[in-house]
């Protein structure tokens, strides 16, 4: 025996004795992990997800008709949430660092606790800074991440407010919390082919959300929206608005090709910067919007219904013309400014003498109309109405459009009871008032049909994608067209044409129908329709809210609007 | 060189397990990575022929070569030091091998310590205790400064199993942790005072020289006053790590994180496990450093607590003959070399797999022979391979 064999003895001992102490305490923890709370721990294994990020898809890119790009994506920094993996504990931290309110912050967080592993978004529209300090403090975060979303941006949102719309948190969740879709407009009614897909990217992540590395199979790339070119022209669009706003009332303009149908302006002034919906609108600048005088809610082109005042005088003459009830050389008995009937005085905007139906278009002689209708059916009037597109909308789509109403027996009888109303309602809506109601989209729709001689193509907004419900149907004899077409070139070029002044001074040939429609207590609507042959088959209707005098104020802005119709046209020669 | 015992069937029998169940918990581990595995299989084999060469190698030739193999290990560190590479700079790149010189450390101060302390004991002299004192203090520091702060505590605990295997008493060897448990009880006032309590008592009762008293109690507090400096001298994660381990609900979702994944994936293997390559945590990724520093809960999760007993109980036979060998070797150098070894395995078992319970700091100390990673299969097979040689030649003299 060696020298050390025998001195190995104790440490031999006292070493074996130790590990197997050391490895009992071990087996007892593995005993206690794996035997006792086995179940538990299967249960939160189970719970480690796989994360599903949805990559929301950029939108589709909305042009005008020359490629002018009206709604695109940015990127945006967005700060989103797990709920599983956040520790409400740190709400308060959060809000700190994504400038929230606690209440604000709180409700976010139970939309987030609705899909509980997947990530919702918080904030969005962070600045680079706001991005960073939230980045720089992601490690105590558990389950918060920054992104880069593409975010919707408006490059002309309060020109195209109506049209095309805005997007926000979709209604209801159809894939991810936070999605957005198209809220009002274009953006809405076209929603499906916008939206693109979403993209899936599975990822396996630790407890900050960070991703620790991507799941295998089963990814799919967001694809982009669809792009659409709209039939609108831009500048034409932004010369109706600025020569609406030039007027300081609100208005709107329509105008259209009435051979194609489409639609190339549409303007609704004042407007509303729809960048401020996006991402949801703070309760601040909604108070502001809603508090505006000018109602820049409201859209003006084709959802408010007005007195269309004269300008429905160029349904009721060809109605007159095609009724037989006149032809083009009856010629009434003169106006004297008033006419007596039934013991109700029926005014007139002037003094206009003996006049044929060319002559009273042309003056706007409200008289004429009175003692020439009062010879007809109001139910056949609305009829006729009814076939150039007064009544009903005139398109499918355009959200919220409004119908218009031309009154019936029915609608007579409804509202003042049988017998409650006469003649003299007929006669009255002959031009235009009392129950008479009509967007301005419809009266350009009335010009274009005169135009085109009730060829008018249905109404488009898509540049190349033409609709195929048509909303009208005249049939309006070509001699009848002629006598209206008259009436309403004369407007323009006779001396005596309300338009006269306002319009005759273009250097192309302007058929035009003025409109001054009473509004009860306040000023006057101010109307102008109308249309051009050449150089460029236009229609157009115009409205001033309370801007008095059709010819006076509601012509100018038609002559600005033609005038760069010209304009435009000249260029592209 | 006389006649070798019979083969130990025991030791060969667990070594062979522990290496085949590694290899198979490394495929699991390393899911689609192919080449982790192939790397891993090269590993071993080249690891059995090494073990082969060291069982046969004279040790007596080893023993004589000890400085040769202190001053080759010391060039390692200090290159690992200024060249070195990977996730902690702890890599040292060879042409197409990256070696992790700690690894090697480790067995140069099992070497160095098996040489000096028969030495020591025969002859108990200051300047030979300076000496060795300071070799293995300068590996010790070389690695901490790599940075690996687990190595580096392993090579001290391992360095006191041997001295204490070696005949020292306790009390020596508290004396020699005295420096570290100063640091640590820094922490608080109160601990430092019953530390120093502790230290008188332990100075008087091996009759101390006041000489040795005054350098004991001024190196202590020196040490103790120095420590918050030194603290913020450590690198950031180390600090998380130290901090993590004493506080583990300080920061559950920093480094503990690992713990908690490791610990679900170590619970949710049950009594049987979830199968080989079907333990979700692992397969899904969820576990971290999977290969590496947590192959020990890849392993429980797929096995479960029968499996986890079994390999423990693999590791306690390794370590159980090794103990026996080195207490039957009449060689003073062999047997101290194999009772290193032994607390080696034993030290790196108990440290990882308590790290992946939560009880221990979390270290980049691998699981001997089962972790992915060449250099410390090739230190151990060394070291075990020196260890078989010893317990068949226990009569060598």
């Amino acid at each position: 025996m060696g020298v050390y064999s025998s001195s190995h003895e104790r440490p031999y001992r006292s070493m074996l004795i130790v590990a197997v102490l050391a490895f009992l305490v071990l087996a007892a923890k593995l005993f206690e992990l794996q035997v006792l709370n086995g179940e538990y721990y299967r249960e939160l294994s189970s719970r480690n997800h796989i994360r599903s990020v949805m990559r929301p898809a950029p939108r589709g890119i909305i042009r005008d008709r020359n490629g002018v790009v009206l709604a695109d994506n940015t990127p945006a920094f967005t700060v989103s949430l797990v709920s599983v993996e956040f520790d409400t504990t740190d709400t308060e931290l959060l809000g700190e660092l994504l400038n929230m309110d606690y209440s604000e912050l709180r409700e976010r967080l139970e939309a987030a606790e609705a899909t509980p592993y997947r990530s919702t978004q918080i904030r969005s529209g962070l600045t680079v800074e706001e991005a960073g300090r939230v980045a720089d403090n992601m490690y105590r975060l558990g389950g918060v991440s920054v992104e880069v979303l593409p975010k919707r941006r408006y490059n002309y949102g309060t020109s195209f407010c109506h049209l095309i719309g805005y997007v926000g948190l979709a209604d209801s969740t159809r894939v991810y919390e936070g999605e957005l879709a198209g809220r009002t407009g274009l953006e809405r009614i076209l929603n499906q082919r916008l939206a693109g897909e979403y993209g899936v990217v599975r990822e396996v992540v630790d407890a900050h959300g960070r991703v620790v590395e991507n799941f295998h199979g089963g990814d799919a790339e967001p694809s982009p929206g669809e792009s659409i070119n709209l039939t609108i022209d831009s500048r034409l669009q932004f010369t109706a608005d600025s020569l609406i706003a030039s007027t300081g009332h609100p208005g709107a303009a329509v105008v259209l090709n009435w051979k194609t149908g489409e639609i190339l302006a549409l303007s609704s002034v004042p407007g509303f910067d729809t960048n401020l919906f996006v991402g949801g609108i703070s309760s601040e600048n909604w108070n502001t919007i809603l508090a505006d005088p000018g109602k820049p809610l409201l859209n003006r082109a084709w959802a408010t219904a007005y007195p269309p005042g004269s300008t429905y005088k160029i349904v009721t003459a060809a109605w007159l013309l095609e009724s037989g009830i006149v032809t083009e050389n009856t010629m009434p008995d003169p106006c004297y400014g008033t006419f007596h009937f039934a013991g109700s005085d029926f005014k007139c905007w002037g003094v206009h003498g003996r006049l044929n139906i060319v002559g009273a278009l042309t003056q706007s002689c409200d008289t004429y109309f009175y003692r020439t209708s009062m010879l007809g059916d109001i139910d056949e009037l609305a009829e006729f109405s009814r076939g150039y597109g007064m009544g009903a909308p005139v398109t499918d789509f355009l959200p919220g459009e409004a119908s218009g109403t031309i009154p019936t027996r029915e609608l007579l009888n409804q509202l003042f009871g049988q017998g409650g109303w006469g003649l003299g309602n007929l006669m009255i809506a002959s031009i235009g008032q009392g129950e008479v109601l009509a967007t301005p989209l419809q009266i350009a729709v009335t010009a274009a049909l005169v135009a085109s001689g009730g060829e008018l193509p249905p109404l488009s907004v898509l540049k190349g994608e033409p609709e195929s419900e048509v909303f009208w149907d005249t049939s309006t004899s070509e001699e009848t067209f002629n006598i209206v077409r008259e009436g309403m070139r004369q407007s323009v070029s006779s001396s005596r044409g309300t338009l006269h002044r306002s319009m005759n001074y273009l250097p192309v040939e302007v058929f035009g129908k003025s409109g001054t429609a009473e509004s009860g207590q306040n000023e006057d609507h101010a109307w102008v329709t109308g249309y051009l042959q050449e150089p460029v088959p236009v229609a157009f209707a115009v409205i001033i809210e309370h801007g008095g005098h059709g010819g006076a104020v509601a012509g100018p802005v038609a002559a600005g609007i033609i005038e760069k119709i010209l304009e435009i046209s000249n260029e592209t020669e | 060189m006389r006649q070798s015992e019979k083969t130990d069937w025991f030791f060969i029998v667990a070594l062979t397990l522990l290496l085949g169940l590694g290899l198979m918990n490394v495929y699991s581990a390393s899911g689609s990575q192919n080449t982790l595995f192939t790397h891993q299989l090269f590993f071993v084999l080249a690891g059995v022929l090494i073990f082969w060469g060291a069982s046969v190698f004279p040790l007596r030739l080893l023993e004589e070569a000890v400085p040769f193999v202190y001053f080759s290990s010391l060039i390692l560190l200090v290159l690992t030091i200024f060249f070195g590479s990977g996730p902690a700079g702890r890599w040292l790149q060879i042409g197409p091998l990256n070696i992790q010189s700690s690894e090697f450390a480790k067995l140069c101060v099992i070497v160095l310590t098996a040489r000096w302390l028969p030495a020591l004991r025969r002859e108990y002299v200051t300047g030979g205790v300076s000496l060795y004192l300071t070799a293995v203090g300068l590996l010790t520091v070389l690695t901490l400064l790599q940075p690996d702060l687990g190595t580096a505590s392993a090579i001290l605990m391992i360095v006191f199993s041997m001295i204490y295997w070696a005949g020292f008493g306790f009390n020596w060897i508290f004396l020699f942790l005295s420096p570290l448990s100063a640091a640590v009880s820094s922490v608080k006032f109160v601990s430092w005072l019953a530390f120093t309590a502790v230290l008188s008592w332990v100075l008087y009762r091996s009759g101390a020289k006041p000489r040795r008293w005054v350098f004991f109690l001024v190196m202590t507090t020196v040490l103790a006053a120095f420590t918050p400096a030194a603290w913020n001298l450590l690198r950031p994660y180390q600090q998380a790590r130290l901090t993590t381990f004493l506080n583990p609900e300080a920061d559950p979702y920093g480094a503990g994180w690992n713990v908690i994944q490791s610990k679900v994936a170590i619970g949710s293997g049950r009594l049987t496990g979830e199968g080989f390559l079907k333990g979700s945590q692992n397969e899904l990724a969820f576990l971290p450093a999977r290969h590496t520093d947590f192959v020990f809960s890849v392993w429980a999760e797929e096995w479960g607590f029968a499996g986890s007993l079994f390999l423990l109980a693999l590791y306690a036979v390794l370590a159980w003959r090794i103990l026996a060998g080195a207490r039957r070797s009449m060689n003073p150098f062999n047997s101290i070399l194999a009772a290193g070894t032994a607390a080696f395995i034993l030290i790196h078992v108990v440290v990882n797999v308590g790290m992946t319970l939560g009880m221990m700091p979390v270290t980049g100390l691998p699981l001997p022979l089962v972790t992915y990673g060449g250099s410390h299969i090739v230190t151990e097979m060394l070291l075990l391979g020196f260890s078989y040689n010893t317990i068949r030649n226990w009569r060598s003299y």
